[in-house]
């Protein structure tokens, strides 16, 4: 082996402010491109690469999340700022790239100063300077230096100018660190509200000597020729130039949008559109992906003919996965609205906007993303919920996070909803989602109010509660950055449930299909298709699902269903989706030249209640359970998470127990309501 | 004492003071509301709170009551 000695590859973190480019600088450096965050601390995961292989330098580059100082005061700063001194997997770093916008030069340099009084070697990437060029300044990057004593480079976010330059100062401070040894990193003192303002007095003189105004002249020359381009009238002369002049387009856009009126009109259309486009748009390529499923679990059976195995491959597993992944694409358009509104820099405003309503029930603006984000999915929703200070807010956050409907719950809806209302009445079937969202959210406001009002004793008065949050500037959202957010926000969601639908499909296959798998029924006088449904009835009534079942059968009776569909809502304790693969297989459901959908409904249409012979699913039941899934916590991922966010098991064992026996007992009033009211 | 609360739409004035016994006075001067700094409120939400002040460069959104340790010539 060769006997040279081999480079321990340094680690390199990149800090910086939120929104100070740090994640666009971050996709130059390691070629992948990750989420840019616009709001302000949502970044809770780290992203880790290998620096670009033409770079030639060894060294792995941490993104870390947006922090404005060393002190933090919000669940995620903490972890962002103590991972920053040591974290978990890479230890500590060699050397940090701050990502400094010079558009806001003062701010972000506070932060740099923090960092080099915990002895952090940096070398600073300045930002947005085509900003500050468009507000008639320049800056040096040598005199920059020079004041903070440590290597400053211009990187354009855009062109990916000045990375190379970056490279080669990290190299040489690395170089150094080789021969000069590296100074011991101490944690940061902690100042008092003096010394953060007398460390702002010294920031601001050496931004007065690094900041230049551009001369008079060629600014002549390039309005004059600008004005000519654009025939527009000639600025007030008079105007004193401000290097910290903040975007007018920004500011005109929010009067719009932060409008007492016109905010909140556009704040709610913004909300409708988002969820009925969830149904709508993609109801014709859901139709597709159904009508796919279909026809392989049809063809499946053709081929391998109708025994075990061909039953098996047709309805344990294309029938059972085919169930959930006619899904994804309103989970992929839910997440590209999510990604647009907040890339776009909207998240924040809305965030603004309701901080009053939500503050008087016990949350916080910044309760606004996680919530949002519950429509997707509770788990990044609960660790969202750490970009709030409060305590007791981010708890009352994660607390009411599963009522929100998540879209795990939309298979579900769409499949009852598509019982109720089958074809050409669709179109109310969009409405009536919406109104199971507008349902969710009231929900989950009048709980938070009602356990706020009951929890005071509980909650550390002393707790300041909070709400500081910067307001980027618009910008149109980086598509690519959408699109990337988007497939992989699905391929997670198809990796946490797959693999969960898959093992449980096989599972109720099984106990659906044995141990009397092969029954003998008579078979005079019937069709080929009629002894195929007596020995399916027959397997079924046999199996070991119907002995498990029988068990809850006295449970499932008040709320007017059977054993059959108990079985389902338990495998949907796992997850909720399973439920509908889970009905799919115990109803036997093919695709028989149909949609999925479409026959599941007609096989929905066809079940009775073995004992009274009573239609299964009636409008009364099909409401029933979906008051039942607005409310039951049915996914044992939260229920984790919750753990986590909160630190004990407190928070999701009272969410277990009170929102699914709020399930069951709401699901009693409504059937049984419906029912001496008229509706079957 | 005027504090930042009590500005109107466009009113640009200088910070005097920051009242330290606000809980939330540390992070209102970390984000770069100090003394001598030239703030102008740009913005207010739906029922006035809360309210959105450009400061050195950027926009920044802070409860009514947080505003009031703010104090302004």
């Amino acid at each position: 082996m060769n006997s040279q000695t081999i480079d321990k590859t340094a680690l390199i973190t990149l800090v910086g402010s939120p929104n100070a480019g740090k994640t666009t600088l971050f996709n130059h450096l390691s070629g992948r491109n990750f989420k840019t965050v616009n709001y302000p601390g949502a970044t809770v995961e780290y992203s880790v690469s290998p620096l670009l292989g033409k770079f030639n330098l060894n060294a792995n580059l941490l993104d870390s999340p947006g922090i404005i100082s060393l002190t933090p005061h919000s669940p995620d700063e903490e972890v962002a700022v103590r991972s920053l001194f040591s974290h978990p997997v890479f230890g500590e770093p060699d050397l940090l790239i701050v990502a400094v916008d010079v558009s806001q030069l003062s701010r972000h340099l506070f932060l740099v100063k923090q960092l080099q009084q915990c002895n952090f070697r940096v070398v600073i990437a300045l930002t947005m300077t085509d900003i500050l060029l468009k507000k008639g300044f320049s800056i040096s990057p040598g005199e920059l230096g020079e004041e903070l004593k440590c290597d400053v480079v211009k990187i354009d976010g855009r062109t990916g100018k000045g990375v190379t330059e970056l490279i080669d100062a990290c190299s040489a401070n690395l170089e150094k660190i080789k021969t000069d040894g590296k100074k011991e990193i101490v944690p940061f003192p902690g100042h008092d509200n003096e010394h953060l303002i007398e460390s702002y007095k010294e920031i601001e003189t050496i931004c007065d000597r690094v900041l230049k105004e551009i001369p008079e002249e060629k600014e002549k020359i390039n309005l004059k020729r600008a004005n000519a381009r654009l025939s527009i009238l000639h600025p007030d002369p008079l105007a004193k130039k401000n290097c910290y002049q903040v975007d007018k387009r920004t500011l005109k856009i929010d009067r719009i949008l932060l409008h007492k009126f016109w905010g909140l009109i556009i704040f709610f259309l913004i909300m409708a559109l988002t969820f009925t486009s969830i149904f709508w748009v993609a109801q014709p390529v859901m139709d597709f992906v159904s009508n796919i499923f279909g026809f392989l679990a049809d063809e499946a059976l053709v081929i391998i003919g109708n025994n075990w195995l061909g039953d098996f491959i047709s309805t344990g597993l294309i029938t059972g996965v085919g169930s959930v992944m006619v899904f994804v694409p309103q989970i992929m358009i839910l997440f590209l609205i999510l990604g647009l509104l907040e890339d776009s820099g909207y998240l924040a405003r809305g965030a603004m906007l309701i901080d009053r309503p939500l503050s008087k029930i016990g949350l916080n603006g910044k309760s606004f993303v996680p919530m949002l984000s519950g429509f997707a999915c509770a788990i990044p929703a609960m660790m969202a919920a750490r970009t709030i200070p409060n305590k007791r807010e981010r708890f009352l956050t994660i607390f009411i996070i599963p009522l929100l409907s998540c879209s795990a719950r939309l298979p579900i809806y769409a499949l009852l909803l598509a019982f109720l209302f089958p074809g050409n009445m669709a179109w109310v079937a969009g409405l009536v989602l919406a109104g199971i969202y507008i349902f969710s959210i009231t929900n989950s406001v009048v709980i938070a109010a009602i356990i706020n009002k009951f929890s005071k004793r509980i909650i550390n008065q002393e707790d300041n509660s909070s709400f500081i949050l910067e307001l980027p500037a618009y910008r149109a959202p980086k598509l690519k950055v959408v699109y990337n957010n988007m497939i992989t926000s699905a391929r997670s969601y198809l990796k946490k449930a797959g693999p969960v639908i898959l093992v449980l499909s096989v599972a109720i296959w099984i106990l659906t299909y044995f141990p009397n798998y092969n029954p003998k029924v008579d078979a005079q006088n019937h069709t080929q298709d009629e002894i195929v449904q007596m020995k399916n009835a027959e397997r079924l009534a046999d199996s070991y699902a119907a002995d498990m079942g029988k068990l809850i059968q006295p449970v499932m009776k008040p709320i007017g269903m059977d054993w059959r569909v108990g079985v389902s809502l338990i495998a949907a304790f796992t997850a909720r989706e399973v439920f509908v693969s889970s009905l799919a297989l115990i109803f036997k459901v093919t695709g028989e030249g149909d949609t999925l959908q479409n026959s599941m409904v007609r096989a929905m249409n066809d079940a009775r209640i073995e004992d009274t012979g009573q239609k299964l699913f009636t409008p009364a039941t099909i409401a029933g359970l979906i008051v039942f899934f607005l409310f039951a916590l049915q996914c044992l991922s939260t229920v984790a998470v919750s753990r986590k966010e909160t630190g004990g098991w407190r928070i999701p064992v009272l969410q277990l127990i009170i929102f699914t026996s709020m399930a069951y007992m709401l699901t009693f009033i409504t059937v049984n309501g419906l029912r001496a009211l008229g509706v079957a | 004492m005027k504090t930042a609360s009590q500005l109107q739409y466009g009113e640009k004035v200088k910070i005097d003071n920051i009242d330290c016994n606000h809980p939330s006075s540390r992070r209102i001067i970390e984000i770069g509301f100090t003394p001598g700094q030239e703030i102008e409120l740009v913005n207010k939400s739906v029922f006035n709170d809360p309210l959105a002040f450009s400061v050195r460069g950027t926009v920044i959104a802070i409860r009514k009551n947080e505003a009031d340790c703010i104090q302004v010539k």
